[in-house]
């Protein structure tokens, strides 16, 4: 029916609407004096004739009706027509509309963000050919069999060559790069990758070309940001020289602009800077992270089967050196999303209780709009509208609200999406996820909401709107419509409790996590990185000497000390020791290289002996200071000051190929014991650490920590101008104060908590304006009988306790819903809290106790309204 | 006589077959269907109408303003090409239908099987 010849005609009519009926107007005017005229001829009389001809034809009216509704352009006019007095209906009470398109708006913009971010997490493919033919390869290690994130070198030059599921395989490592020599020294976020790395993602380089293996060291290539940003986009980049970590490199190629790659999705920023990986052949050493393309049409388990065949192999062969016992993937899209994904679905879950709540409400404020409207409904179906007819005009006013609600929603994520992604942990997968995708409110998005919009009408429209089309004349109909508006009650108190659990956990946590001592006072202190460009250790250490003394000698500065391991940073060096003796011991200990100021600038309290002197120096005897943790571990009834262990030292040794890793074994006399304090996170317990100097471990890459006396971050410029006087090419990184790096520590949980808390309020909100509207329609409609029971003598605590009474039952049983709910659903939370229990009875109990004083006013204030009623006015009612 | 209601979907066929001869107004089909079936079939405006703009819509038939004999104008239906062969497949369905239908009303009893 829909062809040309029918729009056309169909778009006639609506436009040219009038002379359309002006013709069907003439014609059936001519149709009846046509039949009058015959029948003036058979005999009747004028008068009689019209008569006959009128009741013959029926309701002029009814035909007319009939004609319209051939063509498809009445559909759309009958919609138009609803839509209009729709409108008109929702404009005549503004107050009503306003409640309930700004509920939806909560609801349908609340999900719209959460929507955005499992949308940038989850459903936005990697930027590479094929992805799914992608993985991430993980040795089996250990009695368990655990996955470990990096292959020995070794082992990835075995797979490659052996694997034939695999189209090609690839090694890479973050590795961050001292860029000098042009302008500003910087330092870069980088990755070492093995030849064919970009073929293996599938992605080639916009100028130049990738590594090839007859390569030398010295080749680099460049992100398409970094090349604008630092080359200006020159075109004749390729074959030119820049210098990293003091060394020449040749460029030669530049990436396109979509590759983000991060060496660590949950921790690095993306790579701007690649040279060759290079090769350790050792295969107890553990340096590359191994990614494969699967070739065409071999499945997963074919390839797992044949990797693991090649590493049993290997185990063979190299009983002493292999450390892998077998191979498992992950596909790389889920490696990068790791862990993200369960966040945006548990706050999707949360967002999705809060929708929930705002379809409640407004199918609340509609069952109330509908018993107003009860007589209009009633005159229509007397005038002839059908059931269906009704229905639809009330579905029409339902979509109308879920529009302007949907759209406010809309221009809410808009505002509320760049919020989210600023607040976004840094240092996770979920922050990476988002910057990569460019997080903002795109057409995905609009749709969404749209159709959530749609569907939201549906939900809370089509429940009121069938109960308008059943006048409630009985008072049984009455006292079901109580008991939907009830339950709807029960159902927003449940859902927002359930939110308020949720939130009160993560702050618990939060305050928890805070609480914690982390063994130094984190106040005043500011740190940074620094990586020397100087190659040999003693011009490492020389030159940390230099910086040192200088910032020591610095206004304000209080003390100034160097660490390979700050606190807190993620980032901690575990090896093994021995306690020499007649029975040795082997333990583990984190080693910590730091300048003899150390103890001193953190604030951490030496407990017995001494600390690190400059005096312990490349020439003197090796000492080591370890902290409590390890002294009551391995000397639990002895003092350890004055005892030796054998500590090991890893020194790379030039080798044939690269580099191999030798172990060398250092005595050294541990002379003193510092108080514990918190290493890699905030939240795990410390480990035995051992602090050893600087002078004796040289390190090339340390944090400086500054003591000050003024606000920490105005003596940046100040403390970078001090270090470019030692080094002029020094790049100064990551400058952070240290609350800064505990605020970092907590900045997963507080984004749960932000987000969570902010909809426990909105549903906690919007749930007292139900209960309100629900109590305040109770006292409404009960202001007679109210006003006889006053007349007749009744107090007004017995009156509020009427309106009370009404909404308590539901009250209740939303609170027992919402209680066993969320004890079943906080389990899901439990990966994020800290030291505080999914079913923690002191929280359950102060939240129930808030979500009951909620209701309880939001039930009052109406009920409190009842008593203030005037017996005179309220029996003249109605 | 007594007039009866039409065989469902038929009306289409009739004013399709009482505009092959020529050009009629509304008035002036319905008469004409009523004349050549005696009175049997009374074509209700009700139905007639929204027949006209269903067999406009769909191409087979073409409105025309014309004067009336008493100097008014009328809206004329005449019958389109496409019409034509409408009317055309129509009739031979019917006939085809009319006659299994007969063939089965005259078939002779054969009792309940």
């Amino acid at each position: 029916m829909f062809d040309l010849r029918s729009i056309v005609a169909g778009v006639r009519a609506l436009f040219r609407k009038r002379q359309v009926e002006r013709e069907m107007d003439e014609e059936l005017r001519g149709y009846l004096e046509a039949a009058a005229k015959e029948k003036i001829r058979s005999g009747m009389s004028q008068e009689e004739a019209l008569r006959s001809v009128r009741v013959d034809m029926g309701s002029m009216d009814a035909v007319k009706e009939e004609i319209r509704s051939v063509g498809w352009e009445s559909t759309l006019e009958t919609i138009w027509r609803d839509l209009r007095f729709g409108f008109r209906v929702l404009r005549r009470s503004p107050g009503f509309t306003a409640v309930a398109a700004l509920t939806l708006a909560l609801g349908v913009g609340g999900t719209a963000v959460v929507f955005s971010m499992l949308d940038a997490v989850l459903l936005r493919p990697l930027p590479y050919p094929h992805s799914e033919r992608l993985f991430r390869l993980f040795p089996l290690e250990g009695k368990r069999k655990r996955g470990v994130e990096q292959a020995s070198y070794a082992d990835f030059r075995d797979w490659q060559w052996q694997s034939r599921t695999f189209e090609s395989l690839a090694a890479y490592q973050g590795s961050s790069m001292n860029l000098t020599g042009t302008a500003e020294p910087e330092r870069l976020e980088g990755s070492t990758i093995t030849p064919g790395f970009f073929a293996t993602l599938g992605v080639g380089p916009v100028l130049g070309r990738e590594f090839r293996s007859d390569d030398t060291e010295s080749v680099a290539i460049v992100s398409y940001a970094l090349w604008q940003r630092r080359f200006g986009g020159d075109a004749g980049i390729i074959g030119k020289p820049i210098d990293l970590e003091g060394r020449e490199y040749t460029v030669v190629g530049v990436l396109p602009p979509q590759v983000r790659f991060r060496s660590m999705p949950w921790a690095a920023p993306v790579s701007e800077i690649f040279v060759p990986v290079v090769p350790v052949p050792a295969r107890n050493w553990h340096s590359v992270r191994v990614v494969g393309r699967l070739a065409a049409g071999v499945s997963k388990e074919q390839a797992l089967a044949e990797m693991n065949g090649i590493a049993a192999r290997l185990a063979q062969a190299y009983p002493d050196s292999e450390r892998a016992q077998g191979v498992t993937f992950e596909p790389l899209a889920q490696y990068v999303v790791s862990g993200a994904d369960q966040t945006v679905w548990l706050l999707l879950g949360a967002v999705a209780f809060v929708l929930l709540i705002a379809c409640a409400n407004v199918a609340n404020l509609l069952l109330s709009q509908g018993a107003a409207r009860e007589r209009e409904m009633a005159i229509r179906t007397a005038v002839g509208a059908s059931r269906g007819r009704i229905l639809r005009q009330l579905l029409t006013e339902s979509l109308l609200l879920a529009g302007s609600g949907g759209a406010i929603g809309a221009a809410l994520a808009y505002w509320a999406i760049p919020l989210v992604v600023r607040i976004a942990p840094p240092f996770s997968s979920l922050f990476s996820r988002l910057e990569d995708a460019h997080l903002r409110l795109n057409w995905t998005v609009l749709v969404f909401s749209a159709l959530l919009s749609v569907l939201s009408s549906v939900l809370f429209g089509v429940l009121p709107a069938w109960k308008a089309t059943r006048p409630a004349q009985s008072s049984l109909a009455a006292s079901r419509v109580g008991r939907t508006r009830g339950g709807l009650i029960a159902l927003e108190v449940a859902l927002s409790l359930v939110l308020l659990v949720g939130a009160g956990l993560m702050m618990k946590s939060l305050v928890r996590l805070l609480d914690i001592d982390v063994g130094f006072r984190t106040e005043h202190l500011l740190t940074m990185d620094v990586a020397a460009n100087s190659s040999t250790p003693e011009k490492q250490a020389a030159f940390f000497d230099h910086v040192l003394q200088r910032l020591a000698a610095t206004p304000a500065v209080i003390s100034a000390a160097a660490v390979t391991d700050l606190p807190l940073t993620r980032y901690f060096k575990r090896d093994g020791f021995q306690i020499p003796g007649p029975h040795p011991v082997q333990g583990t200990a984190n080693y910590n290289t730091v300048s003899p100021d150390y103890f001193r600038a953190m604030g951490i309290p030496l407990l017995n002996g001494r600390g690190l002197q400059i005096s312990d120096s490349a020439k003197s005897p090796l000492v080591g200071v370890i902290n409590r943790s390890m002294a009551s571990k391995y000397w639990p009834n002895e003092n350890p000051v004055g005892k030796t262990i054998e500590a090991i030292d890893v020194v790379a040794v030039p080798a044939p190929e690269g580099f191999r890793m030798q172990i060398k074994p250092r005595l050294l006399e541990i002379v003193g014991i510092v108080a514990d304090a918190r290493q890699y996170a905030l939240e795990e317990p410390p480990d035995p650490e051992l602090f050893i100097p600087y002078d004796q471990w040289p390190a090339q890459e340390m944090r400086l920590v500054l003591r000050v006396a003024a606000e920490p971050s105005s003596l940046i410029p100040r403390v970078e101008k001090e270090i470019w006087r030692v080094d002029p090419d020094q790049p100064v990184t990551d400058i952070k104060t240290m609350d800064e790096w505990v605020a970092r520590e907590a900045a997963g949980r507080r984004f749960i908590l932000l987000l969570i808390g902010a909809f426990a309020s909105i549903a906690a909100a919007l749930a007292a304006v139900g209960i309100y509207g629900v109590a305040s329609y109770g006292m409404r409609q009960r202001t007679h009988e109210i006003g006889v029971r006053m007349a007749l003598g009744a107090r007004g605590q017995q009156v509020v306790w009427l309106i009370l009474r009404q909404n308590l039952t539901w009250l209740v049983i939303g609170m027992v819903a919402g209680l066993a709910s969320a004890i079943a659903l906080t389990r899901l939370l439990a990966s994020y809290l800290y030291s505080v229990r999914p079913t923690d009875p002191a929280t359950f109990a102060l939240i129930m106790l808030v979500e009951l004083a909620i209701a309880g006013l939001a039930s009052f204030i109406p009920a409190r309204r009842a008593t203030k009623v005037d017996p005179m006015v309220a029996l003249r009612y109605e | 006589m007594k007039s009866s209601e039409l065989v469902q979907g038929t009306l289409d066929m009739l004013i399709l077959k009482t505009l092959a001869l020529e050009p009629l107004h509304g008035y002036g089909i319905a008469l004409r269907i009523e004349q050549i079936s005696k009175g049997v079939f009374r074509v209700n405006p009700g139905s007639l109408f929204p027949a006209f703009r269903r067999l406009e819509r769909a191409g087979w038939i073409k409105p025309e303003w014309r004067p009336t004999e008493n100097n008014r104008r009328a809206k004329f239906y005449q019958l389109t090409n496409l019409g034509r062969k409408q009317l055309k497949a129509e009739t031979e369905a019917w006939e085809r239908q009319l006659t299994a239908i007969t063939r089965i009303m005259r078939a002779p009893a054969i009792g309940n099987l």
